[in-house]
């Protein structure tokens, strides 16, 4: 039987990696939204698909996630879309964790509910795959599990944590009624096996700044663990759990224990990289930023805000969007995962194992600056 | 029959800062009044925040008049003949204070700090001056620079390595002054920079402050310090905490054996988060001067372990713990038993 999907923010870091795997199904149609740019997004998704056999059948409609119901789309569009689509695909959203928590809404919450609107008009649906983030658990600390909900009352590091918690209230209230799959996600760095990073996010940024010399605490403690996985890994287990998986379900694709690291093991290996990928970087004597308490990590912040020093404070400001969650630390447990994965070969890979490959790739494209 | 063999870390541990004695300009200025010379770039409120309030100026002093009398007071109160002196180490921060002419309102011209009037002017040495002023016919002169605000603890640290090595020197006199050029505004990476001199007399058996350990430590890709100011903010923490904990270890202590930490002027703000880097209570680091006295380059450290002895802040065989920190870029450790 054909499948026909419909995806958004196929464009980003895990859609795009899988949109390439779709596109290579027999008897698949995929029809992905994309934001209305004002010039043509082809080029750009085209050149994600190189080198890929592709036998799918893929259409690019320009809409809005933040039109409502309608996603940006024309009424006849969104009606002959329901009649075929079997599978709902939601990537789209905002993952800058600076945005203003009412623009966050506006895009993960607000935008999830038009998706919602779309699956429910969908007669033929079978399954409905929604991303979130491990960090809606906030500033817990401990144990999170794919069957806990939030922050717990904890509070969160930034607004995009909490629209995307926010955002899977909205979805759960739909789970009685629709089939639906809902994924958080780790802290995506780049694929296992190339280290290449299709977007860059804010551990890049947190490697460059530690590059450049321009970062020299992190709050936490050294033995916290510290998770991350590979895009490779996300966009396959997606995949493998939206085709085979029908009940509905939250998922972690996350390291987990067995395969996350820790903020010690982390920065010793981001030093380790650059001195093995930038020889000359050795010259430049930059100590591993040292691993504080939250109250001596917040006394310097208040002091570079305060010197008013244009760079640093940048610098300052970036890590601490993330950097609390260090001093949160907790471990997102897998279990469930792991079982719906179980016989498929599909298994994150340690973190220390392709993290390198990471750094790497961030060094020879200087952050995305430049071709590899 | 064995070899005898020179053990150097036992005669090392002979030597000592017997006398300290320091010189502050008589006229001084507060933060406002700084900010209405035009003489401070920053926010007088985050200065203040920072710990600072007035600063030292020279006017028409020179460094080396400072020198001098920063000399002339420690041999009046120390108990030393001048023909005991067998050298002076002369400490700078700038490179226009290792010169007797005075930087006033010239500027660089091809590389050159001063302008000169006679080529002669640039073998003009302070060091010289002060032995003469002093007479202190015995002594030679060597001048210690390139090292920042940490020229005094390398000028200390050489006295000590001397001492141990030349058997008939028993007493360096280290000497270091500093004099801001005119008319440059005085707030330098969140600290407010003050005139001073020091001097330090280095004896060997000396009866307190025994030399136990000293480290330093350099990195000169930082040596930019006008172009790579953010990288030398965010290298200063990892780097003081790193050494600081080197120089324990390598004296047998930990920082719960320090009585008191005599730190350099560089903000009382910086001493907090470094304080609690190395796990030093606030009430155990001296920062009284901080707030009267400004950063007076190289002087800092020799500023407040004088008034911590004065005001007995410290007893008999206390460990106290010195660190200070220098473009160059130079972080600089040294461990005393009083």
């Amino acid at each position: 039987m054909r499948r026909t999907i419909f995806m958004t923010g196929a464009t980003g870091t895990v859609g795009s990696e899988l949109l390439r795997r779709l596109m290579t199904r027999d008897d698949t149609t995929i029809n992905i939204l994309v934001r209305r740019a004002g010039y043509d997004r082809r080029p750009q998704i085209e050149y994600g698909l190189r080198g890929i056999d592709a036998r799918a059948t893929l259409n690019v409609l320009e809409g809005d996630l933040c039109s409502g119901a309608s996603l940006g789309l024309c009424d006849d569009t969104l009606t002959s879309l329901a009649r075929v689509t079997t599978h709902v695909i939601h990537c789209g959203g905002s993952t800058s964790f600076v945005r203003p928590l009412d623009e966050s809404r506006a895009v993960n919450v607000d935008g999830t509910r038009g998706v919602l609107e779309f699956a429910r008009r969908c007669d033929q649906l079978e399954s409905a795959a929604f991303f979130s983030t491990v960090y809606v658990s906030g500033m817990r600390s401990g144990a999170f599990s794919e069957s806990d909900q939030g922050d717990a009352g904890h509070g969160f590091v930034n607004p995009y944590e909490q629209s995307k918690a926010e955002m899977e209230d909205v979805v759960r209230e739909t789970m009685r009624d629709l089939p639906i799959l809902l994924f958080r996600l780790s802290s995506v760095i780049g694929d296992s096996r190339t280290g290449s990073v299709r977007g860059f996010n804010t551990v890049h940024h947190a490697i460059r700044l530690l590059y450049q010399g321009l970062a020299p605490m992190v709050p936490g403690c050294p033995t916290a663990p510290v998770d991350m996985v590979s895009s490779d890994y996300v966009a396959d287990a997606a995949l493998h759990l939206i085709e085979r998986q029908s009940r509905c379900g939250v998922f972690h694709l996350a390291s987990g224990a067995e395969a996350s690291t820790t903020i010690g093991e982390i920065l010793t290996s981001t030093i380790d990289s650059l001195i093995r990928f930038r020889p000359s970087w050795r010259k430049r004597s930059i100590e591993k930023p040292m691993i504080v308490d939250l109250e001596t990590y917040e006394l310097f912040v208040r002091s570079v805000e305060e010197a008013g020093n244009q760079v640093l404070r940048d610098a300052t400001r970036s890590i601490r969007t993330f950097a609390y969650q260090l001093a949160h630390p907790k471990l997102f447990a897998t279990q469930r995962t792991t079982d719906a994965l179980a016989g498929s070969g599909i298994a994150p890979k340690p973190v220390l194992e392709f993290y390198p490959r990471v750094v790497r790739h961030c060094l020879e494209t200087n952050w995305g600056m430049q071709p590899c | 029959m064995p070899v005898p063999t020179l053990n150097l870390r036992s005669m090392n541990s002979t030597a000592g800062i017997e006398e300290v004695a320091t010189y502050l300009p008589s006229e001084s200025a507060s933060l406002e009044e700084l900010r209405e010379r035009g003489l401070l770039n920053g926010s007088v409120d985050t200065l203040r925040s920072f710990g600072f309030d007035r600063v030292h100026l020279a006017g028409e002093e020179s460094n080396a008049d400072m020198a001098i009398r920063a000399a002339q007071k420690l041999l009046s109160e120390a108990d030393v003949e001048p023909d005991q002196i067998g050298l002076i180490l002369y400490a700078t921060a700038l490179s226009s204070s290792a010169t007797m002419s005075d930087v006033g309102e010239s500027r660089a011209i091809g590389g050159a700090v001063l302008r000169l009037n006679d080529v002669a002017d640039l073998f003009k040495y302070p060091a010289s001056l002060v032995q003469s002023e002093l007479d202190l016919p015995k002594a030679s002169v060597m001048g210690v620079n390139q090292v920042g605000c940490a020229s005094i603890f390398a000028a200390l640290r050489m006295a000590r390595a001397m001492i141990a090595s030349e058997s008939e020197l028993d007493s360096v006199l280290c000497v270091s002054a500093d004099k801001f050029p005119i008319g440059q505004p005085r707030d330098l990476v969140y600290n407010v920079v003050s005139d001073g001199a020091s001097a330090a007399l280095v004896r060997r058996d000396a009866s307190r402050n025994r030399i136990v350990e000293c480290a330093q430590v350099t990195k000169g890709a930082l040596w930019d310090g006008g172009s790579l100011e953010n990288e030398i903010v965010a290298a200063y923490f990892p780097t003081a905490k790193s050494l600081i904990e080197r120089t324990l270890a390598k004296a047998g202590l930990t920082i719960d054996d320090i009585a008191l930490v005599i730190p350099h002027n560089v903000s009382a703000r910086s001493w907090e988060i470094l304080g609690k880097l190395i796990g030093c209570p606030r009430d155990r680091i001296f920062m009284d001067n901080i707030r009267c006295a400004g950063h007076t380059i190289a002087s800092d450290n020799l500023l407040n372990l004088e008034r911590a002895t004065d005001e007995a802040r410290i007893e008999k065989g206390d460990k106290l713990l010195l660190f200070t920190f220098g473009y160059g870029l130079n972080w600089a450790c040294m461990i005393l038993e009083h």
